[in-house]
């Protein structure tokens, strides 16, 4: 039986509904070397910020069981060479690409975002108010609601592409963040990002991560972020990423049922560089075993 | 790839022999693999373990870790036939050296072992060698009669009890004439080698350690800073190995 696993995502045609998330698969040159990354439905590219970030001191990155914390604070080369050096290498790929946005003010969001843009070089943005690792920025935009629709406001003015909100879970009513962004003007919804935690060593009685407090993200948090999506997918008519812990194809059909209609795969690249390939392979054997004929079946069919 | 021997070599080191299907041509000494511990599910991420040799003819790899945690825990109970799932070889190992003249490898530790391939290939291409190697006692020392194939190898230990007492730098006199310096161990002891040789003739690599998540330059985990602080370079993909102008220690 064919399937079909082509997505419509308000607009954007995405070959599959499957792609890696911002942060995991740095501008794609790394995981390009694994395997053609044409093969996915998108690739979101690592938060890019107005200026070059260094990030937080090491160790920013740590184990925990079923998953990780990490505490990278956004390093990225900045908006400047992001757009002369690795938006064009990765356009030449064949695949759509979203530019995940973060910044400190209104105005770094807005610059840019219009950039972005402008360069002809994305298919969509996904705005970053969710990192949980910086001190001025991120966050503080995306646990208040009033603020984020605000920020939402102003960013979809300068916004020509597709504009996604990526929400934090960080938060005690994640649809209430939701239904700010659409208010705002976005034109889908990314959820959730990581959740904040914190790991300690008991031989220097310190935490682990430089930074404390880290995200966290892999299979622990799955039941949260499906929870979320099914959350958000019943007050907010909008297009939904979901993401969160997934590891497998089934993981994939899972955030689909409670209403996402596209995934990103995060910690599973880490885990298994072949992971986004490997999980649209085992989504397709999952809908031929099912009798899906198109993945827009099941899309939110546990609501 | 197959799991051929696991062997304790000291306290809490561990040699790990692996076989079968592995692209040994390209690995370099100061490379390292990605190790996944178990299915990936309770660990998922890999424990990135420096190449300490590799042999294309004998299809053999040899890698060499401590036990820290229940990872490698889990990886010292492997058994002969046992299969691990290995990504490699990753990064940028110790390039050849530019000048003729002798050799100095400086080890400390655990970061011991990715030198070994390295004097491996530096014999080979009839290099001369001094190895001075460090541990905290007489329980962590391990290799030392390995090394001795390729050159001479000067023991400290830091409590005394075995070869001479206190840190490498205290065994290595400036005034020798060595052209270049390799070194792998903790943090501490390569700074302090950089400032033992300040104004030298001497050429330094260091191989750097840091958590890191990916592993292949992916998610800016394990950086560290130009001497300057103004830009930050991935340990797993520019790295592990630096020249002492390359970073700040």
């Amino acid at each position: 039986m064919s399937v079909d696993l082509e997505v419509d995502l308000g607009g954007l045609q995405l070959r599959n509904p499957v792609m890696p998330a911002s942060g995991c698969f740095g501008f794609g040159r790394e995981y390009g070397e694994y395997y053609s990354l044409d093969e996915l439905g998108a690739v979101v590219v690592k938060a890019t910020t107005l200026y070059p970030r260094l990030g937080n001191p090491t160790p920013r990155v740590t184990e925990v069981t079923g998953g990780m914390l990490n505490a990278i604070g956004l390093a990225n080369p900045g908006l400047d060479e992001v757009l002369a050096e690795e938006l064009p290498w990765l356009a030449g790929q064949n695949v759509p690409i979203f530019v995940n946005v973060a910044g400190d003010t209104v105005e770094d969001y807005c610059e840019v975002v219009e950039q972005v843009s402008r360069s002809g070089l994305a298919q969509a943005v996904e705005l970053n108010v969710s990192c949980p690792n910086v001190k001025l920025g991120g966050l503080a935009f995306g646990v208040d609601a009033t603020v984020l629709r605000g920020l939402v406001e102003e960013v979809r003015k300068v916004c020509t592409l597709p504009l996604f909100v990526k929400l934090s879970p960080n938060v005690t009513r994640v649809q209430d963040l939701a239904l700010a962004a659409a208010c705002g003007g976005a034109d889908g919804l990314s959820l959730i990002n990581t959740l904040i935690g914190m790991q300690i060593d008991l031989t220097t009685r310190k935490p682990v991560l430089a930074n404390k407090t880290g995200g966290l993200s892999g299979r622990a948090i799955k039941p949260v972020a499906v929870r979320m999506v099914y959350d958000v997918a019943r007050e907010v008519d909008l297009p939904i990423i979901g993401m969160g812990g997934i590891y497998s194809g089934r993981d994939a059909a899972e955030f689909i049922m409670a209403g996402a209609w596209a995934v990103e795969v995060g910690t599973a690249n880490f885990t298994d560089p072949y992971a986004c390939p490997r999980i649209i392979a085992e989504l397709r054997s999952f809908m031929q075993e099912e009798g899906i004929k198109n993945i827009e079946e099941i899309r939110g069919c546990a609501l | 790839m197959l799991v051929e021997e696991n062997k304790q070599l000291s306290r809490d080191i561990f040699a790990l022999e692996l076989t079968g299907e592995f692209p040994y041509e390209k690995a370099t000494s100061g490379q390292f693999v990605n190790l996944l511990i178990g299915d990936g599910k309770g660990h998922p991420l890999r424990r990135p373990l420096s190449i300490a040799s590799c042999n294309p003819e004998t299809k053999t790899l040899t890698l060499v870790y401590r036990v820290v945690g229940d990872g490698t825990k889990w990886l010292s109970e492997r058994c002969p036939g046992d299969v691990l799932d290995v990504l490699g070889p990753l990064g940028r190992g110790f390039p050849a050296p530019q000048n003729p003249g002798t050799v100095l490898v400086v080890g400390g530790g655990v970061g011991v072992p990715p030198l070994y391939q390295l004097a491996k290939e530096l014999g080979a291409a009839g290099f001369k060698l001094h190895i001075v190697l460090g541990f905290k006692n007489q329980d962590d020392v391990f290799w030392t009669r390995e090394f001795a194939e390729f050159g001479d190898v000067v023991v400290c230990t830091e409590d005394g009890s075995l070869g001479k007492k206190g840190f490498v730098t205290e065994a290595l006199n400036v005034n020798e004439n060595w052209t270049t310096l390799y070194s792998c161990g903790p943090k501490p002891m390569l700074k302090a080698l950089k400032a033992h040789f300040q104004g030298r003739d001497i050429k330094g690599y260091v191989s750097l350690e840091e958590r890191m998540a990916c592993g292949v330059g992916a998610c800016w985990g394990c950086t560290c800073l130009d001497p300057d602080g103004s830009a930050a370079k991935r340990i797993c993909k520019e790295g592990p190995v630096f020249s002492w102008e390359e970073v700040s220690l």
